[in-house]
């Protein structure tokens, strides 16, 4: 399959956006307004962030379920040190270390000890939020330096800092995925992975470097979070995979890999941002977001497969006979 | 004598690809009725009508004077028609009294009755002279033994027609042999048997009488001691097949691929030899014999335990990267799952190994170099459709293996290592492939073959290394009989060890 | 049938030598109240383990178990406290687990939807429309007779109990002696091969998922009988604990193998080692970590066996 080209699913996708704006524009009067519309990619960011590392995973065959929790854990490993009496950069640094450290324990498990992707995300998730929990025993990190605020909380022109920080990340990874023989690799891993082997390219350290890439986007993610509420604790994060997951499977990437794209997942994105935020603003209760988020989940997986059998009976893949 | 089983003018197409074309078959009980062709010519299709996977377009089937529609597999399996396949569609989690009895459990009232099948099953087994543990899960069991119990488990449901489609490719000639045995004796009680090969020594062995289809229509109907191997093979093929081996003799160069002491506990052992430049040395030997397994641990694939890979006096570090990097590169035994990437286009296919050296400036892929790079291969190789935006799945089988070829050679490697290249390949796409071969070990190539297929090693190679359980046992020359390698494949030459 | 034995014996070697260490340093470990709450949390764990033991053997997950179990358990207080009789609160709590599986199980089988994706969405659904319903209210004044459940007994033995054994042994009939039972086996070790015998692998899993739903109801009303006031947040993480039992069961993840006693051993383990954590005075916050680590050992257990066996094996 072919990568980001504007297609069919685009398309629907777009129409769906426009809905989903709609909609939000009914629940409350304000939703529509600039000031709003500029502060969405604000809440989008993190999840963002976390979404494009997840569709280059997804797109190999696999999934990140610990996403959630190494946010929460680097951004207790973010206090712990600050309130330790290191210095905010090197807390910072220490915070993205821990991400990718994480990550890369993802990576080798699943890469190096062919673990199924499901079972050991699941399982490190569990690792990584207990380690959260166990470290800051259940307590709030506060008290930041001011210009720690601007990450999460300031402006570039017009735009909250966010915006450029996700388009910029989305370009990158859109033109990886693309235009290099690395991006060319992950549809192939997604596609056949034994063939891939067989062409003499290491698969082990692609999908190594996709995790360990996962748990550093987290741990940005993390950062970010932090500066924007001004407390780091164990528990964020909670909910971000199934942010992150939906907006990938919306945005037209399958669930089993091979075919999608990071525009896509913007796109999902910006209506998974665009559900909550309109839903916040309509005092609608966070877990009943969660619910909108899993049907919107659900019916974009749905529509996902339906337009993909399409495809394929079009294109008359055959087989032998 | 009544026929068993009659189709009459049997049509079936595939989005227009017409895939049998007014076919008539009929087996009568107390027979051994083979089935031959090419590739694509439509044994496939016919057995899978008459087991119920496809149904036809147009004609008629009738089992046992009475005309039927087989709509689905279980309803063949309720007339009695079973088959067996290569790879069986059993359960590996499960033991082997369960594969034995799954679908048609023998209950008693609610419950299962395991006791009950415990008891025919040793019924069946017994007659098939076969010991097997029934509580061992099918995982356990070896390709022979599988297929043993496929047909134990076409005997419990009292099939009247038993359907084997290339059941001995992954056999020994010992297993081959007590496969055979079975069958006469199941033909002797009164079961019509279908056997599709393409091994045409096995037909003049077993069968009674062989029908020859090509390109989807009979071109052939006859009892197999009324025609010869080579009749056989013109009705097949339609043409004469000059030279299905053709080589050229050469002297060989310098040493190219040196393999020294390759080890892995209880795959193979100090394995040793070379590969000069210009010649073709073949791997030989039995299923189970680890020759795959040694391929794959050359090229660095499948892990070593001790053991040094040299191409042209440099060592490779065991990983299939660096195996590129120095030159060497395998072409998998199986073309769909190993060897191509079926939704990729074609010109993606063919780049795909050296895919990080097509890149321009900005580390992206050079697509017009790509393209035109296929282009090339697309047109030395004669692949059809020649366009290289086809998507791979939608070209024949013959042609994807060239496009996995394609691949292969885009790296210029100095050896090639073939893992049964011609396996399932119609008998015009085998001879092309062996004067490629010849070609390129003209150039100046070396070639290490792995093949189960006798006649292609006796016809293509200059020395025949063989294997028996993972040691090298024989090294011969070419013109060596068959009797040799059987001798030494089967163990019963331990000749000295010679590099 | 093939049973394999190994992982129930390591299990049991796990427990004897943890019993072991905590013969030696927290005897009081073993006060006979102690050892009784241990086995009434193993037993519910159990029941639900049953539950998803079944669907993992088709080849699927339920992650949505954990918000099933506090619908079920917010709708059986709810009724207690309305005046329902208990037997009536019991079948409430299994028919709505029992449906809430179907709807799981219907979009499993008719979207075509890879399991893992559609409980990750209804157990945000579930959860999301228990909160919607009861506003985040803890339920507070249960009547008496509905902690009888959890808190009573029968010769000897808590209801809990009673209830895991009663599971067990009709399972453990279900899985060897019906081709239903069989037939979950067939549809995770093979789907097409299954498929072309005549099983129809969507009535299976669909079956499968019900099933499970009415095993974590029945888990629910085990579970929730116990306290005297139902949190809103109830069951959050069950979805985990539940996996890991059955994986450190011996159950294998892609489907196809797993035996019941297996699980049970694993629930007792698992159950075992939340309690000890406290008695070796471990933080309760490292639970999670803990749990997170078995799940990887008993994986990489798994596959470290299987690349044994196929080396051993045949090409």
């Amino acid at each position: 399959m072919r990568g980001a080209r504007i297609g069919l699913s685009e398309a629907i996708l777009g129409t769906i956006l426009l809905f989903t704006f709609l909609l939000m524009a009914q629940l409350s009067p304000q939703f529509l307004t600039s000031t709003n519309l500029l502060q969405l990619p604000r809440f989008v960011t993190e999840v963002g962030l976390i979404a494009l590392g997840m569709t280059l995973i997804i797109l190999t065959g696999g999934i990140d379920l610990s996403v959630g929790a190494i946010v929460g854990l680097a951004a207790v490993v973010l206090g712990a040190l600050y309130e330790a009496g290191v210095p905010l950069p090197g807390a910072i640094m220490g915070a993205l270390v821990v991400g990718v450290v994480a990550g890369s324990m993802n990576g080798f498990l699943i890469a190096y000890l062919r673990m199924p992707p499901l079972i050991a995300t699941l399982a490190t998730m569990a690792i990584f939020r207990g380690l959260a929990f166990g470290i800051s025993q259940g307590r709030a990190y506060r008290d930041y330096p001011d210009w720690f605020y601007t990450l999460g909380q300031g402006y570039v022109g017009p735009f909250p800092t966010q915006v450029p920080l996700l388009l910029g990340a989305a370009i990158v990874f859109a033109f990886l995925l693309s235009k290099t023989p690395f991006g060319r690799k992950i549809y192939a891993i997604g596609n056949n992975e034994t063939a891939t082997r067989f062409a003499g390219h290491d698969v082990d350290q692609v999908k190594f470097l996709l995790y360990s890439l996962s748990g550093g986007l987290s741990a940005m993610a993390a950062v970010l979070l932090v500066s924007r509420f001004s407390t780091a604790k164990a528990d964020l994060g909670q909910g971000f995979e199934l942010d992150a997951i939906t907006a990938v499977v919306l945005g037209g990437t399958s669930i089993s890999g091979g075919t999608g794209g990071v525009w896509g997942t913007v796109l999902g994105l910006l209506v998974v941002g665009a559900i909550r935020n309109g839903m916040t603003l309509a005092f609608i209760n966070t877990d009943i977001q969660q619910m909108a988020i899993g049907a919107a989940l659900i019916t974009a997986v749905t529509l996902n497969q339906v337009f993909g059998s399409l495809r394929l009976r079009r294109k008359g893949v055959r087989t032998t006979g | 004598m009544t026929a068993i089983l009659r189709l009459e003018n049997i049509h079936k197409s595939f989005g227009g690809v017409q895939a049998l074309k007014g076919v008539d078959f009929e087996l009568y009980p107390r027979e051994i009725h083979a089935v031959v062709g090419e590739n694509g010519a439509g044994k496939s299709t016919l057995i899978k009508i008459i087991s119920g996977v496809y149904s036809p377009d147009v004609g008629k089937i009738i089992f046992e004077n009475r005309e039927v529609t087989i709509e689905n597999p279980r309803i063949a399996q309720a007339l009695g028609i079973a088959t067996v396949y290569q790879e069986p569609n059993l359960y590996p989690d499960l033991s082997v009294l369960e594969n034995l009895f799954s679908g048609r459990f023998l209950k008693r009232g609610f419950l299962l009755d395991w006791e009950e099948m415990r008891q025919r099953a040793k019924e069946v087994l017994s007659l098939l002279a076969v010991d097997l543990v029934l509580q061992a899960p099918l995982k356990r069991l070896s390709r022979a033994q599988t297929q043993l119990v496929q047909i134990a488990r076409a005997l419990l449901a009292r099939a009247r027609v038993l359907i084997l489609d290339e059941a001995t490719a992954a056999l020994s000639p010992e297993e081959t042999k007590r496969l055979f045995e079975i069958l006469e004796k199941l033909r002797n009680q009164g079961v019509g048997i279908i056997y599709i090969s393409h091994r045409l020594e096995e037909i003049f062995r077993l069968a009674d009488r062989v029908t020859v289809l090509r390109d989807g229509e009979v071109v052939g109907r006859t009892k197999v001691r009324d025609i010869s191997v080579n009749r056989l093979v013109q009705l097949m093929v339609g043409r004469e097949i000059r030279d299905l081996y053709p080589r050229t003799p050469r002297t060989p160069g310098r040493t190219l691929l040196e393999v020294r002491n390759l080890s892995r506990r209880g795959v193979f052992e100090e394995i040793t030899f070379e590969v000069k430049e210009g010649e073709i040395v073949a791997l030989a030997g039995l299923v189970g014999s680890g020759r795959s397994e040694v391929a794959r641990a050359i090229y660095g694939l499948d892990a070593r335990d001790k053991g040094q890979v040299f191409l042209e006096g440099q060592q490779i570090p065991p990983r299939p990267w660096n195996a590129l990097r120095a030159g060497l590169i395998l072409l998998p035994e199986d073309r769909t799952r190993q060897g191509g990437i079926l939704s990729f286009p074609i010109s993606w296919n063919i780049g795909f190994s050296i895919i990080d050296y097509l890149r321009n400036r900005w580390w992206t892929i050079d697509e017009r170099r790509e393209h035109s790079l296929a282009k090339e291969m697309i047109q030395l190789l004669d692949v059809r459709p020649p366009k290289p935006e086809l998507t791979l799945g939608s070209l024949s089988g013959g042609n994807q293996q060239k496009v996995v070829l394609g691949r292969c050679l885009l790296v210029h490697p100095k050896v090639l290592i073939l893992d049964e290249p011609t396996q399932g390949v119609d008998v015009g796409a085998k001879a092309e492939i062996h004067r490629l071969m010849d070609r390129l070990v003209g150039e100046g190539m070396g070639i290490l073959l792995v093949s189960s297929d006798l006649p292609e090693v006796l016809g293509m190679a200059d020395r025949i290394l063989v294997l028996h359980r993972g040691r090298l046992v024989a090294h011969l020359p070419r013109g060596s009989s068959p009797e040799d390698i059987i001798k030494a494949a089967t163990g019963l030459a331990e000749a000295p060890h010679v590099r | 049938m093939y049973v394999d034995r190994a992982r129930q014996l390591s299990i049991l070697a796990f427990l004897l030598v943890l019993g072991l260490a905590l013969l030696a340093y927290a005897p009081s470990f073993f006060q006979p109240g102690n050892l009784r709450d241990i086995l009434v949390n193993a037993s519910y764990l159990f029941v639900a383990a049953v539950g998803m033991m079944l669907v993992i053997l088709t080849g699927h997950i339920d992650l949505s178990v954990g918000a099933i179990l506090a619908i079920c358990s917010t709708a059986a207080a709810l009724a207690s406290k309305a005046g329902w009789p208990l037997f009536a609160v019991f079948l409430l709590a299994l028919g709505l687990g029992g449906a809430l599986g179907f709807l799981n199980g219907l979009l499993v089988t008719n979207l075509r939807i890879h399991s893992i994706i559609v409980t990750l969405g209804t157990m945000n659904i579930f959860r999301g429309a228990l909160i919607y319903w009861t506003q985040g209210a803890w339920i507070y004044d249960l009547p008496s007779d509905f902690r009888t459940v959890g808190l009573g007994q029968f010769g000897g033995i808590p209801y809990p109990v009673w209830g895991a054994i009663v599971t067990f042994a009709l399972f453990a009939w279900i899985l060897t002696q019906t081709s239903w039972g069989r037939s979950l086996y067939a549809a995770g070790s093979n789907p097409s091969a299954a498929h072309l015998s005549g099983i129809s692998i969507p009535k299976v899993v669909l079956g499968a998922f019900v099933v499970n739903g009415v095993l974590v109801g029945l888990s629910a009303v085990l579970f929730s009988t116990r306290f005297s006031v139902i949190q809103s947040n109830i069951g959050y993480g069950f979805e985990l604990l539940v996996i890991t039992t059955v994986v450190v069961g011996g159950v294998h993840i892609f489907g196809g193998s797993g035996t019941l006693l297996g699980v049970a051993l694993a629930a007792l383990l698992l159950s075992t080692i939340g309690t000890a954590l406290t008695f070796f005075r471990v933080s309760s916050y490292w639970e999670l970590t803990l749990q997170g680590l078995f799940v990887l050992g008993a994986v990489a257990l798994d596959i470290m066996r299987t690349r044994r066996s196929l080396q051993r094996g045949e090409v």
